[in-house]
């Protein structure tokens, strides 16, 4: 009897024992809470010596993504939370004849609908207000939204859009930036011609500079629209209070801006809104300006829930911002040994449909395109124009990596045509302290040679003979 | 055959908006026991940019890093900033925090001064302590001087200021003016191997050397230039929205539209370059942007080096670069007398 009674209190205690290493092993990492607390300082604190500046110092987010602790939107759940999607129009250059909403509405799970001539101003944008929230009378790309649902399940919202039914009266469109930049293109945004804006910077005299010079280079270069591919997508929870204040979170880097723009697209005192900036999963410049929180907001109240909306993988590609597609043309003027006397670059961005960021993208890259070399005689001219694609707008850059791709290689360039050295060459024409820029202004804390030495000497770089 | 090439280049960069106000502000709240929390508008998006602001609060308080907390990112709580945006972070926020802090010292100067009988003008915030400059024995600890500041004189240290980046309009004729306060440089070096059978191009290394004067945070510094080059090479090689004739795209996805992982990773060399910028946080700039600008053209002279054909239209697919190195040798071909 007492051995039975061990045996079983084995298999019971071996059971439980069971049970707890399962439990151990089953928790997710993301449930967790950590196990430890730092008992030391996160950053060692040397002695009585405090020098913070130049530390290797440990981020304060770091246990937290290391632990999978961190909150994204996705990880954020409010009570009776309903779940947006927006529909797309699927079509480059089109006007809305007609929207019918009603199939979606009567679904089972509806809680909202919203077309775009329901928001109190429906635009928004950084330099000019010419993008719509939700697309109301003309579609410009295909990624224009057209109506937002919100349903108590993602699911439901994704089966409503189907239902929803949108007459579209098709439009000519323009998709190539230097079409887009005649006369008789189809106009992205009439009356107003396709050029959304234009830069130009001149310093000395470049007809001088070609005379004098010994070789003249020319080339085209042309770069391609890329994606952010942030890992997060765009996401955002958006809820009203008793009072009538709406908070909304959101991956934005810029909630002052937002919160600005959220005012204005939904006719608000800014001191009702609040705009919580979550840790943001990657934003390279595509999270910097609102896209659909105006639509959560707006589906939240007529709803009287909480509304979060994520983006699919498609729409980031789609229907967020992406970068300017360039076509460069250089022309340069350098003496025998490789002396740049004259350069001309001109730019054309392709926009696509919307504004967004292309007025700050056309000042960096025309600023920049001679690249950092003293040249006395230069002109930059830049155009950025609208066609019917995807919105081109903030990434990493601002257009310098485009107009560092043909700057650099028609530097290249022109050192195998005479036999200098890549090294030299740049040397020979880069900035110094107190060089003048291109638009005339006295540069500072300069070290292009120095970045050249040190990469030059960490490359192992040996002159070719 | 596999051929082996090397290609260089530079680069410039600037910080904060074209010509455009960009402010930042800032608040800086001391606690009684001498450890601060600081509010800022500005967003962590991934960069660490809490770290290296935290680090400049610290400095300018003679605290450690690990003694100050940010509040970040609320529109109701912190002050306004313009964003994450623009490399602007370190060098515009970072000012503000910098000034801020310094507007709290102030105060603790004042209460430090009475306490240690000289003249605020000869304090200085060390180690954890409000001291006679020159002389560290002649020292209080911080928290008892925060403590009394609140408690015993009733004045909370609390400092905020604001920044802005200086600078001066474009001529609308000649463009000439001053668009940025100030610029970064950088250059790449990158060793490329070309299948000239395939087109194929893999990074083998790269040498990034940087200016972001003073580095705040080098760690950080580094991992903002090595994530720059993964996106660089992204750039160079690999990424591209195809659309159909009627403005639709056919790979908005990650099975077709193929981003750079860990495996497609060169070895990657960095060299923070020695410099200080007068009007920047303790001498710094920025880093966030720059890093990702010379890395295409750096591989495009690369390829040029290794089988002789120059790509003008990125991306440099293994497709693009194999026609260019037929459509060379056919020319080379048609060059021998018959």
């Amino acid at each position: 009897m007492a051995d039975e009674q061990r045996v079983l209190e084995r298999e019971r205690s071996a059971v439980d024992e069971a049970w707890r290493g399962l439990d151990e092993n089953a928790r997710l990492p993301a449930a967790a809470p950590p196990k430890t607390v730092p008992a030391e300082p996160l950053v060692p604190v040397p002695g009585q010596q405090i020098r913070a500046v130049g530390q290797r110092a440990t981020r304060p987010d770091s246990r937290y993504h290391g632990l999978g602790q961190t909150r994204y939107i996705d990880d954020l759940a409010l009570p009776g939370m309903l779940h947006a999607k927006i529909k797309r129009a699927g079509i480059a250059s089109a006007r809305i004849k007609r929207i019918d909403t009603s199939a979606a509405e009567s679904m089972p799970g509806v809680m909202a609908v919203v077309i775009g001539r329901e928001f109190p101003v429906n635009s928004f944008g950084p330099t000019f207000q010419d993008q719509p929230v939700l697309a109301d009378e003309v579609v410009r790309h295909a990624g224009d939204g057209v109506a937002a649902v919100a349903a108590v399940t993602e699911q439901i919202a994704t089966a409503a859009l189907e239902k929803i039914v949108v007459d579209y009266e098709p439009l000519p469109a323009v998709f190539d930036p230097l079409d887009a930049m005649r006369e008789d293109a189809p106009k992205v945004h009439p009356p107003k011609g396709n050029i959304c804006h234009s830069l130009a910077i001149r310093r000395g005299d470049v007809a001088k500079g070609f005379a004098q010079s010994d070789h003249i280079f020319e080339g085209r270069f042309t770069s391609q629209m890329v994606e952010h591919v942030s890992i997060e997508p765009h996401a955002a929870i958006a809820a009203w209070d008793a009072n009538g204040r709406l908070t909304v979170w959101a991956t934005i880097g810029r909630i002052t801006l937002a919160r600005a723009d959220l005012a204005r697209t939904l006719r608000l005192p800014m001191n009702r809104i609040r705009l919580i900036g979550t840790i943001v999963g990657g934003n390279f410049g595509g999270k910097n300006e609102i896209s659909q929180e105006p639509a959560l907001a707006l589906l939240s109240k007529k709803a009287g829930r909480p509304v979060k909306g994520v983006f699919t993988r498609g729409e980031e590609f789609i229907a967020s911002t992406v970068r300017h597609p360039f076509i460069m043309d250089y022309k340069t003027g350098v003496t025998k040994d490789g002396r740049i006397l004259a350069r001309t670059a001109r730019l054309v961005l392709d926009g696509g449909a919307y504004c967004s960021w292309s007025e700050t993208t056309l000042g960096k890259c025309c600023v920049l395109a001679p690249g950092p070399y003293k040249i006395d005689n230069v002109r930059s001219e830049a155009i950025v124009v609208y066609t019917n694609k995807t919105v081109a707008g903030a990434m990493r850059g601002f257009g310098a990596p485009q107009v560092c791709f043909a700057y650099e290689s028609h530097m290249d360039d022109i050192a195998t045509a005479l036999g200098i050295d890549p090294l030299a060459i740049r040397l020979r024409n880069a900035f110094e302290e107190g060089s003048p820029s291109p638009t005339g202004q006295v540069l500072q804390s300069v070290v292009v040679k120095e970045t050249l030495l040190k990469a030059a000497e960490r490359f192992g770089w040996e002159v070719r003979s | 055959m596999k051929r082996r090439g090397r290609g260089m280049a530079c680069m410039w960069y600037p910080i904060g908006f074209t010509v455009a106000a960009n402010p930042s502000a800032a608040v800086v709240k001391m606690n009684e026991d001498g450890t601060a929390v600081v509010l800022t508008g500005t967003v962590e998006t991934g960069q660490g940019s809490l770290a290296v602001l935290g680090q400049i609060a610290a400095e300018a308080l003679g605290i450690a890093t690990d003694d100050v907390h940010l509040v970040s990112a609320d529109t109701d709580a912190t002050p306004m900033d313009c964003g994450a945006i623009a490399s602007r972070t370190t060098y515009v926020t970072g000012n503000a925090i910098r000034l801020a802090a310094e507007d709290a010292k102030s105060v603790l100067f004042e209460v430090a001064a009475q306490v240690l009988g000289v003249a605020a003008s000869q304090l200085e915030a060390r180690d954890r302590t409000i001291q006679v400059k020159g002389f560290p024995r002649c020292s209080v600890p911080i928290g008892e001087i925060c403590k009394r500041a609140q408690i015993t004189l009733g004045r909370p240290p609390i400092g905020s200021a604001s920044w802005n980046p200086p600078t001066v309009a474009l001529d609308p004729e000649s463009g000439q003016g001053k668009p940025f306060s100030t610029y970064v440089y950088a250059t790449q070096i990158a060793e490329v191997e070309v299948d000239d059978e395939t087109g194929e191009v893999e990074v083998l290394r790269i040498a990034a050397a940087h200016d972001c004067g003073t580095p705040i945070n080098p760690m950080l510094v580094e991992g903002q230039i090595e994530g720059g080059i993964s996106m660089g090479i992204g750039f160079a090689l690999q990424e591209e929205i195809l659309f159909d004739g009627a403005g639709r795209q056919i790979n908005p996805n990650l099975t077709n539209y193929i981003v750079p992982t860990a495996l497609d990773m060169p070895e990657i060399d960095v060299d923070i370059v020695q410099n200080y910028d007068p009007t920047g946080p303790f001498g710094a700039k920025g880093v966030g942007e720059p890093s990702l600008v010379p890395t295409a053209p750096a591989i495009l002279n690369a390829i040029r080096d290794a089988v002789g054909v120059r790509i003008t239209s990125l991306p440099a697919t293994a497709e693009k670069v194999l026609a260019a190195i037929k459509a060379k040798r056919g020319d080379e071909r048609k060059q021998i007398p018959a």
